[in-house]
């Protein structure tokens, strides 16, 4: 007994900072069902907090209060059940997805200037919307291609780009480094938005469309339905699971190269895996919602500034950072101006710039590295 | 422990690096490799710490093969203190010498009291435990270096691959860090660039030059003026200091006496 108290009290240091981390992160795990629960109350339609919370009770536990029809039917059941919460439920998702994958690639590639969209995921991902939604995949294909909606043809432009940017990156042999995948990754970007401008410029006018397409552009959880959830709610389970057990790991990438191969990482093998599957996640986010921008850059600096770099700790905190952000990103693209929908892009970048400026100026963290 | 590597060839971009190179690090040996500037050191020890691939050649660790050892695996036995090389993210010094233990890990298992005791028995060797709390990215270049030897302690290694460790250390740090991979009385192979801290450590040395082993025995009979003129170009004297008894080696400046 006095033996372990003592060790316990010779290395209180980081341990203690594990445990407040541990913490830290159980409180942020509450904020986020906390800012669920509070941001399904808000909307454009005022809905009393009382009837919200009953509707939502009901739909989970049967327990009824009030009259069982006005809990299982009508217009505010349909606002609160079938709108407002699957829409909160992808905010969170998509933010959790995205934050996540930020961390894991900034660390994979050794670059705190990285995104999840790094491998061109979002510009091939833009083609492949603009594509569908301008010329239509029906003028081009036939059979099943031509049935696809602008989702498969965003995931599959995401996927194309990713796969040509590893292709580049690996060419001409040695490693894939982190200074080639950055290369490659912005030929392929600028390569694909020439095509989307092109497809803009040539393509049908029709300012219906050119809407579309800059919704989606900029992101826009508008068509959030329940069965909408299904497949990014099961990759952020997957994907959680998976990076959760990764932080040891993703930890000695930090230190270079080198240092992990010796610490016993069998870097290229790892550092493919996670390409691959963070590449996949924001496809499947980028295809659900459109491109919503510095959430992958920037939560995961902000967390990293006060959390620390031990992945372990920071994985976590930042996908729930993540989720949070964007839950509320996206009241205020319902409640912002009345009556329309702002992009949500446009709100995060708006919030997020500034923010980043800030962090900037503080001196105190140099965005990884140091002068 | 042994470590051995046999006829190794590294390439890179389709030069001979490493031209033809065999070496062995027996039990607990102290094993030095010299050469200079270019005469492929580093690369021959990244190709036996598994960051190169050598293009022909075997290195063995006990006898097995190292390629057919997951990475996991030969990292639980060989720690390698290498040049530092830039690092853009920030940790603690602490958490730097807790990825030490990182290949005793499985991916679930949480620290344990041992490890974080283990940690602090590493930095308090290097002498550097009033540092755990700093971050690391303000450390200076020597202070980076302990830290890095800190780590590699934590790893509870029976091999330890060093690439010139003393590099940017004051000369008392250089004689610090030589004594604490001394009492560590486990295999060492360094790559060092100091003739005399050679002579004091070493059990047994490898002469490199344009590649390949050229000289190889005990250190002092190896290291004579004859060699290193005609490996490192430089005239010297070697005489046994009255007071140590060791061998020094006294440079001579080139326009003085060329």
């Amino acid at each position: 007994m006095a033996i372990s108290r003592k060790v316990y009290r010779m290395d209180k240091h980081l341990r203690q900072r594990h445990l407040m981390l541990s913490a830290l992160t159980v409180g942020f795990a509450g904020l986020f069902v906390f800012s669920v629960l509070l941001a399904v109350t808000i909307g454009a339609v005022k809905i009393p907090l009382w009837d919200v919370y009953r509707i939502i009770l009901y739909k989970l536990t049967h327990i009824p209060i009030g009259e069982a029809s006005f809990l299982s039917k009508g217009t505010v059941y349909e606002i609160v059940w079938n709108i407002r919460m699957p829409r909160v439920l992808m905010g969170a998702i998509i933010g959790v997805l995205l934050a996540m994958c930020g961390v894991v690639m900034q660390a994979t590639v050794q670059n705190p200037l990285a995104d999840p969209y790094i491998l061109g995921i979002s510009s091939g991902a833009s083609l492949g919307a603009t594509f569908s939604i301008m010329i239509g995949a029906s003028a081009v294909f036939t059979g099943v291609l031509a049935g696809m909606g602008t989702a498969f043809w965003a995931f599959a432009g995401a996927l194309g780009a990713m796969s040509l940017v590893m292709l580049l990156a690996s060419m001409g042999g040695g490693r894939i480094t982190s200074a080639k995948l950055v290369l490659a990754g912005s030929v392929v970007g600028s390569l694909c938005s020439s095509f989307t401008n092109m497809i803009i410029y040539v393509g049908n006018s029709n300012s219906e469309d050119m809407k579309t397409v800059s919704y989606w552009l900029l992101g826009s959880m508008t068509s959030a339905r329940w069965e909408k959830l299904l497949l990014p709610g099961i990759c952020m389970g997957l994907g959680l699971l998976f990076f959760l057990t990764q932080g040891r790991t993703l930890n000695t990438l930090l230190l270079g190269d080198e240092a992990a191969i010796t610490l016993g990482v069998d870097l290229a093998k790892r550092r493919k895996v996670y390409m691959v599957l963070t590449s996949l996640l924001s496809a499947v986010a980028v295809c659900t919602c459109g491109i919503v921008g510095f959430v992958g850059l920037m939560i995961p600096h902000i967390v990293r500034g006060f959390v620390g770099s031990d992945h372990r700790f920071l994985l976590p905190m930042a996908a729930l950072t993540g989720g949070i952000f964007l839950i509320w990103a996206d009241v205020l693209a319902r409640v912002l101006i009345a009556n329309t929908e702002i992009p949500i892009g446009v709100i995060t970048s708006a919030v997020g710039a500034p923010i980043f400026v800030y962090m900037m100026v503080k001196k105190s963290y140099g965005f990884g590295g140091h002068d | 422990m042994e470590l051995k590597a046999t006829d190794v060839v590294v390439r890179l971009s389709r030069k001979d690096i490493v031209k033809q190179a065999s070496l062995q690090v027996k039990g607990r040996q102290f094993v030095g490799l010299l050469g200079p500037n270019g005469s492929g050191k580093t690369t021959l020890l990244k190709s036996v710490y598994r960051v190169l691939k050598p293009a022909s050649g075997i290195i063995t660790l006990d006898d097995t093969d190292i390629t057919r050892l997951p990475h996991r695996e030969s990292a639980k036995r060989m720690g390698v203190v290498s040049q530092f090389t830039n690092m853009s993210f920030d940790f603690t010094v602490e958490e730097v010498v807790l990825m030490g233990r990182a290949p005793h890990k499985k991916a679930l298992s949480r620290d344990t009291a041992e490890d974080f005791q283990i940690v602090e028995d590493s930095l308090r060797r290097v002498n550097m435990l009033e540092f755990r709390d700093r971050s690391f990215l303000t450390l200076s270049g020597g202070e980076k270096q302990r830290i890095l030897l800190a780590r590699t302690l934590a790893q509870q290694v029976d091999m330890m691959i060093l690439d010139e460790p003393t590099n940017h250390l004051d000369i008392k740090y250089q004689i610090q860090i030589m004594d604490v991979v001394k009492s560590l009385n486990i295999g060492v192979l360094a790559a060092l660039h100091d003739l005399n801290l050679t002579l004091m450590y070493c059990d047994y040395v490898y002469v490199m030059k344009d590649g390949c082993v050229v000289a190889h025995g005990c250190p002092e009979q190896i290291i004579t003026s004859e060699l290193i003129r005609e490996v490192y170009e430089v005239d010297c004297d070697v005489m046994r200091h009255p007071k140590t008894g060791k061998l020094n080696v006294v440079y001579f400046s080139q326009s003085e006496w060329g």
